[in-house]
């Protein structure tokens, strides 16, 4: 923690709706960010944590109002931390937001925000809204989103499971597949996770960008001599629980699609992304 | 420590670690589980009046909810015999709560197990209550015997935090133990100052979280009053058996399944690589006592 003398501090305003500020400021940076959300530290980090300020506004009989602002370094960054938990797809603050009870979570340029007045009432709610319009109209840029999201197809594609990130922790979210790295998932690299379909028929489409063909090359053979042998022989495998998975290289990107419900469902969606890649011409950018 | 890959397909395979990850990583149907002889006894106790309508604990049902538990694990009718089987009167007790704000260990439940030691016959001098200063804390640095008691919830960066979890901060430095999403935690556990002292691990899931959000990962969307404790010697069983429930109300909320994120290896690795218990639903006898509706397991 330490003193507030930031650009982040800007972006705030000192009173909203009655709430005052009535505590100083804490600042928080990549050595620092422990002291304020320990574990939860580790999430933000993987995503290229800057800095953060926190502040705290009160007013008489109402819940207290927490606004952190997260400087992520990029707007794909900030994205990024903003899509692993997204469960909705909303535009009402910046350029995409999440509310529920007391919790306000949106990102713009590169910048992750989170307001939270708990418990939630009326006026803190009104507040919450009116200190998000604030801090989204101070943010004056918008940010570029990731390239490779451009590489997904659009037809039965469910938008809020997009998932972007590097570290592979995150590559379980929607599928256990390895307790261990086997796709070569790190700082170096752009990952997406995507659901297909309806539920219960789910595909999940996982595209990895890798800083060199040799990269993606040395992934994909980690991954088919760990996870799908039989990928030397046909173009998908029937796993043990009926469900398919493939996965095919090119370039420096690799397409894999976990649980398709149909042979045809894990190739096609692969077939798919080669077209969209084919279209933007040479390699996925980053 | 380097060790060999556990994927999906192998997991899938093999029964032997099949029921583990079943539980842990992904829903795999009950009636898969094995079964085993030795079984790890866990108490899950719930009573549908434990919350006012106010959402305030009653304290006088948490007491009957952990008696009832106690007695059963321990096969002792009376509360307080029960509770001579785990602590003796010379024993310097350190209850090791949970402070974190969103959800903490209740100072109900606290001021109970407190109670209920005193029963026992440890001085009130003899016992300390303490989560994050318990390595400056002189109860703590000469105890004898600890009771691990903390809500149970989702957590960033380990999956959950329940019982296993909780003694990270008998570490001076918990970040050391971050890597590979705090896949070692179950190592703290082997530390002079706890190796062989926990006598009772109690879970609390009173209003357990099961999806976090946002830096704090905390909104009240995401809790649900279960009104239940798991209680047991084994937290690994314990912690297991929690994640069943998280699992299922995961799948029950979001219509699908929904791995926790990330997957909470550290238990998995408690097990298999730790030995500090069973994460094998196949190996713990579960007991279920009281409010039956809406139990997900």
């Amino acid at each position: 923690m330490g003193e507030v003398n930031t650009d982040l501090a800007r972006l705030l305003p000192d009173e909203i709706e009655g709430w005052r500020v009535t505590a100083k400021d804490r600042l928080y940076n990549r050595a620092t960010l422990y002291q304020y959300i320990d574990g939860g530290a580790e999430l933000y980090l993987s995503y290229g944590f800057k800095e953060a300020i926190n502040r705290t506004y009160s007013k008489p009989g109402q819940p207290a109002m927490v606004v952190d602002i997260f400087d992520m370094g990029s707007s794909q960054n900030a994205f990024g931390v903003f899509s692993h938990a997204r469960e909705v797809v909303e535009e009402s603050f910046g350029q995409g937001s999440q509310y529920t009870e007391g919790l306000l979570l949106f990102w713009k340029d590169r910048y992750y925000i989170s307001v939270l007045a708990h418990p939630e009432t009326a006026e803190s709610k009104k507040a919450v809204f009116t200190l998000a319009r604030n801090i989204d109209k101070a943010i004056k840029e918008k940010g570029p989103l990731p390239e490779m999201l451009s590489l997904l197809p659009k037809k039965s594609l469910v938008e809020e499971s997009i998932r972007y990130f590097r570290h592979h922790a995150w590559l379980n979210s929607h599928y256990f597949v390895a307790d261990q790295n086997i796709l070569h998932i790190n700082q170096d690299t752009d990952a997406l996770l995507a659901k297909y379909g309806k539920k219960d028929e789910q595909s999940i489409l996982l595209l990895v960008n890798y800083k060199s063909d040799g990269d993606a090359q040395r992934a994909y053979d980690d991954f088919i001599k760990q996870y799908l042998p039989e990928l030397s022989k046909k173009p998908a495998v029937k796993i043990e629980d009926g469900r398919w998975t493939s996965c095919q290289l090119q370039g420096n990107l690799l397409i894999g699609v976990f649980n398709a419900p149909g042979e045809d469902n894990a190739r096609n969606l692969i077939e798919e992304v080669k077209e969209l890649k084919k279209r933007e011409g040479g390699k996925a950018t980053r | 420590m380097k060790t060999r890959v556990r994927t999906r397909r192998e997991f899938l395979k093999d029964t032997a670690t099949a029921t583990i990850a079943g539980a842990l990583y992904f829903s795999l149907p009950e009636h898969l589980f094995a079964q085993e002889e030795k079984k790890a006894r866990v108490v899950l106790v719930r009573n549908k009046n434990v919350l006012d309508t106010h959402h305030k604990l009653r304290i006088e049902i948490v007491q009957q909810m952990l008696d009832e538990a106690v007695t059963v694990l321990v096969g002792e009718s009376d509360p307080v015999q029960a509770w001579k089987k785990i602590v003796t009167p010379t024993d310097i007790v350190g209850i090791k709560s949970n402070i974190w704000d969103a959800l903490c260990t209740p100072p109900e439940l606290e001021r109970v197990i407190e109670g209920r030691l005193i029963g026992a016959g440890v001085p009130q001098k003899n016992i300390g209550i303490n989560d994050r200063g318990v390595l400056s804390d002189p109860l703590f640095l000469k105890s004898t015997a600890l009771i691990n008691v903390r809500p149970l919830r989702t957590h960033h960066w380990s999956g959950v935090g329940s019982l296993i979890k909780n003694y990270i901060v008998f570490l001076e430095d918990p970040s050391t133990m971050h890597p590979d999403t705090c896949a070692d935690l179950a190592s703290i556990w082997k530390l002079p100052l706890v190796k062989g002292k926990t006598r009772l691990n109690i879970l609390v899931l009173f209003t357990p979280l099961f999806h976090g959000i946002g830096p704090h990962h905390f909104s009240p969307k995401h809790t649900w009053a279960y009104k239940g404790m798991l209680v047991g010697f084994d937290p690994v069983a314990i912690d297991s058996t929690g994640v069943r429930i998280l699992m299922a109300k995961r799948k029950e909320f979001f219509g699908e399944e929904r791995p926790l994120s990330p997957p909470p290896k550290h238990i998995f690795l408690a097990d298999t690589r730790h030995h500090l218990g069973t994460a094998d639903p196949a190996k713990i006898e579960l007991i279920k006592m009281g409010w039956e509706e809406g139990i997900l397991i």
